[in-house]
């Protein structure tokens, strides 16, 4: 299988069939990222496209000093504090941000974003980069520049705060099953991992 | 949990779960876990938190490019071509100063020859001095032989390498350290068990744990056995290489069983320095072909070619699928 990197460097010499590779490759997990930490389908759609717009924008300048997996998240993780940006903004004046996506979505998962929501968002951001997207501890460092050690601290503490909120009695929170009927089928499908 | 009585902290059993920490550490870590409570307790926790997490799951976007991307895909490799033809008014500009150009040119060239020289001489030294010889055996041996045994079952789910036969390398090659009863054979091989044109055959630091199933423990381990022996017995690798040959030859070395196959899926393996853990995989042996009759190393094929045995002696040919799960269940990188 080819590497990313060699991928990224065909691209970089014109090679149309090496992006559709890297596109083909990443799309899922980059809409995989933006949908979790926004919970908004298609703002996570618009901003895995925007993502790969700057890839094309910045090819000739891309060097393979880094991973390819490692440089798509960096530029991802700057869009989404762009995005966050703009909605902490329009918060201030009065306007609202999209509303978390609930309908349909099993128990067990609306009890995992919350309790993912209770985390500092730099541990979470840590967790949900090891856990989601599965980067090494050097990957997250180097992404959020920081030492590995910081990372590996902060992974560790956040883990086990997840399980103590996964862990205590407390039932998902109902407004955010407003918009969601009762038991559905999709709750079966927290058990496939229990 | 104090350190006191845990010889590796509770961050660096996580680290362990995660496959981040060195071989040296991961294997004291597996050998701790393997007998502590405590430890098993608090692994079981991270394992569970991670599960959870795992529940969330995203459903896969549209399929196919959206137009936005395939519109600035064709600008941006239209404006390359159009890139790469000369203007009329700089050719102009380059004929006038050509000889500008030539001498800087040549002097380019000098430096980057010079540079390709250096780099090129000190790649080769690194390549041929990073491990010219065998270390000697201790470097090879796991002193903790409780390590070696979990390192070794850690190659395969525990459903399987939990009634493995398991084999540990003395200093005069593999001793059975716990008999099987399921046919299968978990052993931690050695550098030596790279192709013999390696940079890291001498690596001591190299541990692969595999799980062989009844055919390939049959058919494929007497292979490490044997190489294991003579190394051990201070052969040349030219030497060896006769020898295989000659064993395949005269049918004492045999030709790999169909269905043979092992599991490589731990994360406290270290197989060599390129790819470090590497991801967890398994591997098939057939006897030697091309490495097409499998697709392998094809765009989007998930098998891909090792190069481990490929003729060189051994007509054997090993192809590798990387699998999802580390052998504890938990997620592995993505490839």
């Amino acid at each position: 299988m080819t590497s990313d990197e060699a991928l990224m460097l065909e691209f970089q010499g014109g090679s149309r069939a090496a992006f559709e590779e890297l596109f083909a490759r990443y799309r899922e997990p980059l809409y995989g990222f933006f949908w979790r930490r926004l919970n908004n389908p298609e703002r996570a759609e618009d901003l895995t496209q925007e993502a790969f717009l700057a890839v094309i924008r910045a090819a000739s300048r891309y060097e393979p000093r880094a991973l390819v997996r490692t440089y798509l998240y960096g530029i991802a993780l700057k869009l989404l504090a762009a995005e966050q940006r703009k909605f902490s903004t329009h918060n201030k004046l009065g306007q609202c941000g999209p509303e978390p996506t609930t309908d349909g979505t099993p128990e067990c998962v609306l009890w995992v974003r919350q309790a993912l929501e209770k985390l500092d968002a730099p541990e979470r951001e840590i967790l949900m980069l090891r856990e989601y997207e599965q980067l090494s501890y050097s990957d997250i460092a180097e992404l959020l520049r920081i030492p590995v050690n910081t990372v590996r601290s902060r992974l560790f503490r956040s883990r086990l705060a997840l399980k103590s909120y996964l862990g205590s009695a407390a039932k998902p929170n109902p407004a955010l099953r407003a918009n969601a009927g009762s038991r559905t089928q999709e709750d079966e499908a927290c058990n496939e991992h229990e | 949990m104090s350190t006191n009585r845990h010889p590796i902290e509770q961050e660096e059993l996580m680290a362990y779960l995660d496959g981040e920490l060195p071989t040296d550490r991961a294997t004291g870590a597996l050998s701790h876990l393997e007998q502590c409570p405590e430890c098993q307790a608090l692994a079981a926790d991270l394992r569970g938190v991670s599960q959870k997490l795992l529940t969330w799951e995203i459903e896969s976007p549209e399929a196919g490019i959206p137009s936005e991307i395939n519109a600035a895909l064709g600008e941006r490799l239209q404006k390359r071509a159009t890139a790469k033809v000369s203007s009329p008014k700089l050719e102009n500009r380059v004929m006038t100063s050509r000889w500008v150009w030539a001498v800087a040119f040549a002097i380019i060239c000098v430096a980057v020859g010079l540079q390709l020289m250096l780099t090129g001489r000190n790649r080769n030294e690194g390549r041929s001095t990073a491990y010219p010889s065998m270390a000697s055996i201790e470097q090879y041996l796991m002193p903790d032989r409780n390590g070696e045994i979990a390192l070794a079952r850690s190659a395969a789910p525990e459903a399987i390498s939990s009634d493995a036969k398991i084999l540990v390398l003395g200093r005069h090659g593999y001793e059975a350290a716990i008999e099987g009863k399921n046919g299968f054979v978990c052993v931690v091989e050695r550098s030596w068990m790279s192709s013999f044109d390696s940079a890291e055959f001498w690596n001591p630091k190299m541990r692969g744990p595999v799980c062989f199933n009844p055919a390939a423990a049959r058919s494929i381990l007497p292979l490490t056995i044997k190489r294991t022996e003579m190394v051990l017995a201070g052969l040349s690798k030219a030497q060896m290489i006769d020898s295989i040959k000659i064993g395949f030859d005269k049918k004492e070395l045999p030709a790999p069983e169909p269905g043979a196959m092992c599991y490589m899926m731990s994360r406290g393996g270290y197989l060599n320095d390129a790819v470090g853990h590497y991801v967890p995989h398994l591997m098939f042996y057939v006897p030697l072909t091309d490495k097409s009759s499998w697709g392998a190393d094809l765009p989007d094929s998930p098998v891909s070619l090792n190069p481990q045995f490929q003729g060189a002696p051994e007509p054997i040919t090993e192809f590798v699928i990387p699998v999802g799960k580390w052998s504890d269940g938990t997620a592995a990188p993505v490839m």
